[in-house]
């Protein structure tokens, strides 16, 4: 009997196991999460028929109050999505329509806009923590991944025997060498990061995920544990705002301008940081406004809530009690994992940290297939590994791209264009992995590498080409797009000195930039 | 100083701090600084490093509060080695020169 | 060649019960944990449950790990067989309800 396995190989084996079973997953979760850093200004890419007219919340609420007050003025509520830094979009919505169900209107006419139907950067948002499965199946499979993740991290760091001396090198050139080094510098470099954005993944969920202190303590009522986390706020939603809530029976009386509200909550939250404004009954004695904040004012995520204002004297009713330190933990959580403080710098370093986390898995993937193909055997498994590393990792890039191409090619007055789009994402994926069963690896990497290289770095034009007008927040998804390209395409450039099919020396040796050849 | 000149200022120290403290190992020391500059500055880099990486975390809070200068300031100093990790083997003059070019042009750029 | 494969079999069983012992069994064990850790921490109910979730992911991270990588299947049974005493502690009131 062999003798029994230390505890590296047992790690090292749980490491390649965990790591390349949940690593495709978790590359797309990754990918999606860190492009949904950018969501709204993706969105706002997506939407070239909103033109940013500088136009602040202020005169915009009440452009917004003008047409609700002409078109709905007996609904039971409304509510108007100003414009923010992030996002031109002025939108409103009636008697608690669904998010998507709004009207955008222009913020300097108030004439509403025909804009096209589009998945927006919502659709990265929404995959990255479904996995665009039915949404509670998804949330769980992304919650698997996630504790699978922390098994990789951990059981890696443990099986890294020279942290520290190897804290720094990176050796290109080298084969199975080189993706080692690079793969524990990326995860080593950036482990804070990798362990606090997957620990706050699963910690946004933890009432989903471990519900046994709820079941043990509250009986299963997952209601009361929220209404004991925060008294002030569950009286709150007690009223008004419902999707169908009955219109209330108080006399006529006219509603004070919205934007006023928003010139206080702006002195409350800070300059620019309201999102939205809500009227319920409006018009009648009892309407009752509320401002609701950005995501981004602190650190802690803090949905939903806001200052609620009598809408016809303008007395403060309600504002945000401080949240017990319990609570308070659980929101830092949230918000260190959803990213919203700090403005555009902070949302740089996380998506670039993001695109970091994303090159550890990927490289974790190539370093299984590498490894195997040194062996040289015929492997069946090897190719199964090989076609779904090329199609998960290079695949699902190009189809992102094509999801902003679908975007700007479709016609923008097609029927149910958004499902066209979503159709043109997942068909382009499906292609990326027909062709990576067809071709051989080394051939599939370097095409669809390409692919996705042509397409990002086209984008600016595709952009100039199908938009009127250009601002700063399109130029930079373009000019971000670009820089992929030229990582795509650099990489691409060099898969045959990567590949080192199976020989100690690679076909052609990758030389630092600038050494004799 | 405005939010953005202090974030650079953030990010330059974490590189900074981390190429001190990668040249204060004898194996990077080779590969990036000997003929470049003299033996005896190696001992000086660990805690040259060390004291970048504080003022990096300092500059961070000139640009946010307490809370979001500590996040900040971890991701900067991750990116910062990761870049430095990337530098070394394709332009080892420009990874050990980055930080003093990059100082003096926001010196450069303070002073107008 | 058939008695390699016959072993090889046993092999993959053996592998595959300490996979469900180690997801599944350390699902269970972690459920129990933090009921029990609920119940114990001496804070106000809402905080006592807040802090046993946000730790059972580090528990359930650790025994996974611990059982994927000890040595003895025994010995993973029996971590699996301490969720019992740790769901009578978190759940004790309801046991007592059940047991009237």
């Amino acid at each position: 009997m062999a003798r029994a396995p230390s505890l590296t190989q047992s790690m090292s084996g749980v490491h390649t196991w965990v790591g390349l079973l949940l690593g495709w997953a978790l590359f797309a979760i990754f990918l999606t999460g860190t492009l949904a850093v950018f969501d709204k200004e993706i969105d706002w890419w997506m939407a070239p028929e909103l033109t940013n007219q500088d136009q602040g919340p202020v005169v915009a609420a009440n452009v917004a109050q003008r047409w609700l007050q002409a078109n709905h003025p007996t609904s039971s509520s409304w509510t108007i999505a100003l414009p923010t830094e992030r996002s031109p979009r002025l939108a409103v919505s009636v008697d608690g329509q669904r998010r998507g169900e709004n009207t955008p209107l222009d913020a300097e006419s108030g004439e509403p806009l025909a804009v096209r139907d589009t998945l927006g950067g919502a659709f990265f948002f929404h995959f990255h923590y479904t996995l665009h499965l039915p949404r509670l199946l998804g949330v769980w499979v992304v919650g698997f991944a996630a504790m699978a993740m922390l098994v990789a991290l951990v059981s890696g760091i443990i099986i890294h025997k020279k942290i520290f001396k190897d804290f720094f090198t990176f050796r290109p050139a080298k084969g199975q060498r080189s993706w080692l080094d690079g793969h524990n510098a990326s995860a080593v470099l950036l482990l804070p990061f990798h362990l606090m954005i997957t620990y706050t993944g699963l910690a946004i969920f933890c009432v989903l995920y471990m519900p046994a202190a709820v079941d043990a303590l509250y009986g299963g009522d997952r209601q009361a544990l929220f209404r004991e986390a925060d008294p002030a706020a569950a009286a709150q939603t007690g009223r008004g705002f419902g999707r169908d809530a009955p219109k209330s029976q108080a006399p006529a009386a006219p509603l004070l301008a919205l934007g006023q509200f928003v010139e206080q909550g702006e002195a409350y939250y800070g300059r620019g940081m309201v999102a939205a404004v809500s009227v319920s009954d409006p018009g009648q004695a009892d309407a009752r406004v509320t401002v609701r904040p950005v995501l981004g004012n602190r650190i802690e995520l803090t949905k939903g809530q806001g200052l609620t204002y009598d809408g016809v004297s303008g007395a403060l009713l309600h504002e945000p009690a401080p949240a017990r330190a319990s609570l308070l933990t659980q929101r830092v959580l949230a918000g260190l994992h959803f990213a919203q403080f700090g403005g555009y710098p902070m949302r740089w370093l996380y998506f670039l940290c993001g695109l970091v986390s994303c090159a550890m898995i990927g490289s974790g993937l190539v370093l299984y297939a590498v490894k195997k193909r040194k062996q040289a055997r015929d492997d069946r498994f090897l190719a199964v590994v090989e076609r779904l590393n090329v199609s998960v990792i290079a695949g699902l890039a190009v189809a992102c791209l094509a999801l902003l191409w679908s975007n700007r090619l479709l016609p923008a007055a097609l029927e149910a264009r958004a499902s066209a789009e979503l159709a043109a994402f997942f068909g382009v994926w499906l292609a990326t992995l027909l062709h990576a069963m067809w071709r051989p690896p080394f051939h599939a990497w370097r095409e669809q590498l390409l692919v996705a290289a042509v397409l990002a770095l086209a984008l600016p034009l595709l952009d100039f080409l199908s938009a009127d007008t250009t601002d700063r927040v399109r130029l930079s998804i373009d000019s971000a797009a670009a820089m992929m390209g030229l990582v795509f395409g650099w990489t691409a450039w060099k898969v045959p000195a990567l590949s080192a099919k199976g020989r100690s020396e690679p076909l052609l040796r990758v030389r630092p930039a600038g050494a004799a050849q | 100083m405005n939010p953005a000149a202090s974030f650079t200022l953030c990010v330059v120290l974490a590189y900074a701090g981390m190429l001190g403290l990668c040249l204060g190992m004898d194996r990077h020391w080779k590969q990036l600084a000997t003929g470049r500059l003299p033996a005896y500055a190696q001992r000086l880099c660990r805690p040259i490093g060390v004291l970048s990486l504080g003022l990096a975390g300092w500059a961070a809070g000139l640009v946010w509060p307490v809370g979001m200068a500590i996040v900040a300031w971890f991701g900067s100093i991750s990116l910062a080695g990761f870049v430095l990790l990337m530098l070394m083997p394709y332009a080892p003059r420009l990874a050990l020169w980055l930080p003093v070019a990059s100082g003096m042009l926001l010196a450069v750029a303070a002073s107008l | 060649m058939a008695r390699t494969a016959a072993k090889d079999g046993r092999a993959w069983q053996v592998l595959l019960l300490r996979i469900v012992m180690a997801v599944l069994g350390g699902y269970a064990f972690t459920y129990a944990a933090t009921a029990a850790l609920a119940r114990l921490l001496p804070f106000d109910r809402y905080d006592a449950a807040a802090i046993a979730m946000l730790a059972s992911f580090v528990v359930y991270l650790t025994f996974v790990l611990w059982a994927l990588t000890t040595r003895s299947s025994w010995r993973v049974l029996l971590g699996v067989m301490a969720t019992l005493p740790l769901a009578a502690i978190g759940f004790w009131p309801q046991l007592l309800e059940g047991l009237r």
